[in-house]
């Protein structure tokens, strides 16, 4: 090596690692030293408490709780429904169509499809919120769902979707699958874009229909990209609370019925003036998403297979 | 989770010597919760009258103002009458919705600005603000010449009972400029048409509402959505009955204030107002602005409103709508029929870290000079907490005459004390109007919390004057 190279590099690192540590590791760090304290936020006097903020997360029956359970079922079920059905969507838009002379294809029309499911995806969630507040709407309101229901003669939520304790949560999983269903799908489209077709050539020659072709040929040649989406979606899944904040009463209402970890945060940070609270939850949060990461990475390691 | 970065002012050598500073890391400090302590110098009045707090003319002044429902023209005039006084003086004016966002780093660092509209719904805790001593106590500004007399302290300027709302255990830390009241609404010219009357006790009202009801008109619709606009509704219902203690008893948690008879008799006829399906459908689901679309379209005859619903309503009112306010109808038996609540609303405070305390004092002295006050009235057609301002509207007529009797104003409290009571009335109340949960459940439900917050060491417990 020659003389000098190291105060090159690193000269070049400096910067870079330098705005890191001081944007995103220090603030982190210091977060957990927050959570330790009886921190207000808004003094710059307070108390080390000890792990007494930890203790009481977990007492916290109103808000934490609740909040805890809700993100858990968004973070089954969102990730599952995604995948799902935007597996689904992009097998029938590329592959799964009639074959025609030998050529394999997606159902007719699925350019537009494609279009047209992506479009959600175009829209910041804020609009999408307000746009699903009103479809979720009580029927005399103007409630595109519950008028529809009430048109065909079906039982439907007097108070609209977002009042009711029930269908809250399901309401908000909804909008956020809907929401992410378009990218998912374009991102697994072109995933299936890069399998040669001869498999697909030989499966249907061997006899296979659209339903083994699906399970053993697209699924096992696309587990990468299924781990992905699979982290992105736990992610987002953890952050949800832009929705929440937009669309239910009382902001993870009614009732705490829609609490969300995220919302929680915000309501201990800025409601109650309880930073320290907060912190310690966020402290939480981190280590859940943490782990979540490092358990699906670990747990979907599969064999690579090479084509 | 994450902190805004309270470096200001990035030059390239200063963000070379924070990075370095950064990957040393060797200190927290510059971080959200540094910040030095330094000496607090508190305001006395001096015997000059124009001015009492000895104001240095050269010191810059820091406003920040919400602007929110009132807009910030008012306070913009506000600073053009500071500015003729102290001409030297630099006037920062920040008019924002972000209150919390942009003003509490600004708190946590110790250097707040100099006076603050707490309010909306990033409004900073008020219960954390004072716990933590971080505002001034306005005795000072009160107890000051006002503006317009010499002979008439500040605090003789007032309307009786104003000072309450920015009250913690006996000293005022907020100036609750807007006076309004929470009353029940409905179209005067409507009634009139249809020969009604406005109903002064609850018997009346339930007699009214099959009448109503038969025009196609629902009789009760609220913002469902955020069930805090039932909260001045349900109080003053049960206020009425028990009197003023009965509240009062609430506010200082006391052992069964929520199982007194009155209380239980108040949720017991808002209970029976879903019952007889008086209540709007859908009304649990909907927002402020729905309910009062609902209202105006002559969807419901009546609806729990603050004071500003006319103002909130200009432009969009349709025309021939007359909006008249009346104390909520009372139950038989009433000790207190004339019990509102009303006082002021829009907490102005001074931080106790302020740079230029004398300076927020006098603008807050200037604020409620008769001056002052008339260019609030005028710019958003609102009462302030000053006496003796005429607004020329129905409405504001009609609430100064419920208002008339000092011995009748009261606020609860106890929502703004205590932030976990104020989280817990909410779902509670909606739930008891949508018929989710029974007079007795919503009681034991309320008890159940506000001894839990009586029990728990952690929070400061406040208390209502003698």
């Amino acid at each position: 090596m020659r003389h000098g190279k190291y105060p090159f590099i690193l000269s070049f690192l400096a910067l870079p690692v330098g705005l890191y540590a001081w944007l995103v590791i220090v603030p982190f760090a210091q977060a957990f030293q927050i959570s330790l304290t009886d921190w207000s936020g808004s003094s710059n006097q307070f108390d080390y408490i000890g792990l007494d903020n930890y203790v009481n997360l977990f007492k916290d029956d109103r808000l934490v709780l609740p909040a805890l359970r809700n993100t858990g079922i968004i973070l089954v079920v969102l990730p599952v429904v995604t995948i799902g059905l935007s597996l689904f969507f992009a097998f029938m838009l590329n592959i799964g169509g009639r074959s025609r002379q030998g050529r394999i294809e997606g159902v007719r029309g699925s350019r537009f499809h494609k279009v047209v499911f992506f479009f959600p995806q175009v829209l910041s969630l804020a609009i999408i919120g307000i746009l699903w507040k009103q479809v979720y709407a009580p029927e005399n309101f103007g409630g595109l769902i519950t008028g529809g229901l009430e048109a065909l003669g079906l039982p439907s939520p007097v108070n609209g979707f977002l009042a009711d304790k029930r269908l809250v949560l399901v309401s908000v999983i909804g909008v956020l699958v809907w929401s992410a269903v378009g990218l998912y799908l374009v991102f697994f489209s072109s995933a299936m874009a890069a399998i040669p077709r001869e498999l697909y050539e030989a499966g249907i020659v061997d006899g296979a229909g659209r339903f083994q072709t699906f399970f053993k040929i697209t699924l096992p040649l696309l587990w990468e990209s299924v781990q992905t989406a699979w982290i992105y979606l736990s992610i987002i899944a953890l952050d949800v609370f832009v929705l929440v904040y937009m669309m239910t009463p009382g902001q993870g209402g009614p009732d705490g019925a829609s609490e969300v970890v995220g919302g929680v945060i915000w309501k201990y940070a800025f409601k109650h003036g309880e930073q320290a609270f907060a912190s310690a939850l966020g402290v939480v949060l981190f280590f859940a998403a943490l782990t979540l990461a490092v358990v699906s990475l670990r747990a979907g390691r599969r064999e690579r297979i090479e084509y | 989770m994450r902190k805004p970065s309270t470096t200001p002012h990035f030059s390239r050598r200063r963000l070379l010597g924070t990075t370095a500073a950064g990957v040393a890391a060797t200190s927290l400090a510059a971080c959200a919760t540094s910040g030095s302590d330094e000496d607090i110098e508190d305001v006395s009045v001096g015997d000059d009258a124009e001015n009492p707090f000895g104001v240095d003319g050269s010191l810059p002044l820091d406003v920040v103002i919400f602007d929110g429902g009132f807009g910030d023209e008012y306070a913009v005039q506000h600073q053009e009458m500071y500015q003729s006084a102290f001409p030297d003086a630099k006037v920062e004016h920040l008019a924002t919705q972000a209150i919390a966002e942009t003003q509490q780093p600004r708190f946590a660092q110790g250097e707040p600005c100099d006076v603050l509209d707490n309010s909306g719904a990033q409004q900073i805790p008020m219960d954390a603000l004072v716990t933590d001593g971080e505002l001034a106590e306005l005795t000072p500004l009160l107890d000051a010449p006002s503006y317009d007399d010499p002979n008439v302290t500040v605090r003789e300027t007032l309307r009786d009972g104003v000072l309450e709302a920015g009250t913690f255990n006996g000293k005022v830390y907020a100036l609750n400029y807007v006076f309004s009241a929470w009353t029940i609404w409905y179209d005067a010219a409507l009634f009139a048409d249809k020969g009604w009357t406005p109903p002064t006790t609850w018997d009346e009202m339930l007699a009214l509402c099959p009448d109503i009801q038969a025009e196609g008109i629902a009789p009760w619709t609220y913002a469902g959505q955020h069930p805090v606009y039932l909260y001045d509704m349900f109080l003053m219902l049960a206020g009425r009955h028990g009197g003023v203690d009965v509240l009062k008893a609430i506010d200082h948690l006391e052992a069964d204030a929520w199982r007194h008879d009155s209380v239980v008799a108040a949720a017991e006829a808002m209970y029976g107002l879903w019952e007889a399906g008086y209540i709007l459908e859908g009304t649990p689901g909907i927002d402020h602005i729905q309910s009062q679309t609902a209202f105006n379209n002559h969807e419901a005859a009546f609806i729990p409103v603050g004071s500003w619903l006319p103002n909130e309503q200009k432009g969009i009112a349709p025309e021939g709508f007359e909006y008249a306010p009346m104390g909520v109808p009372y139950l038989e038996g009433s000790v207190q029929p004339g019990l509102i609540s009303a006082g002021g609303e829009e907490p102005f405070v001074v931080p106790q870290k302020a740079a230029n305390k004398p300076g927020a004092y006098e603008y807050l002295r200037i604020m409620l000079s008769k001056q002052g006050s008339q260019i609030f009235g005028d710019t958003v057609q609102a009462a302030t907490i000053v006496k003796g301002v005429e607004l020329e509207n129905l409405a504001a007529q009609l609430t100064d005459e419920l208002v008339s009797n000092p011995e009748d104003l009261f606020q609860p409290r106890f929502r703004f004390w205590y932030t976990k009571m104020d989280e817990e009335v909410r779902p509670a109340l909606g739930g008891l109007m949508a018929g989710e949960i029974d007079p007795d459940q919503f009681i034991e439900r309320m008890q159940t919390v506000a001894d839990e917050t009586a029990a728990d060491d952690g929070v400061e417990k406040f208390t209502h004057g003698a």
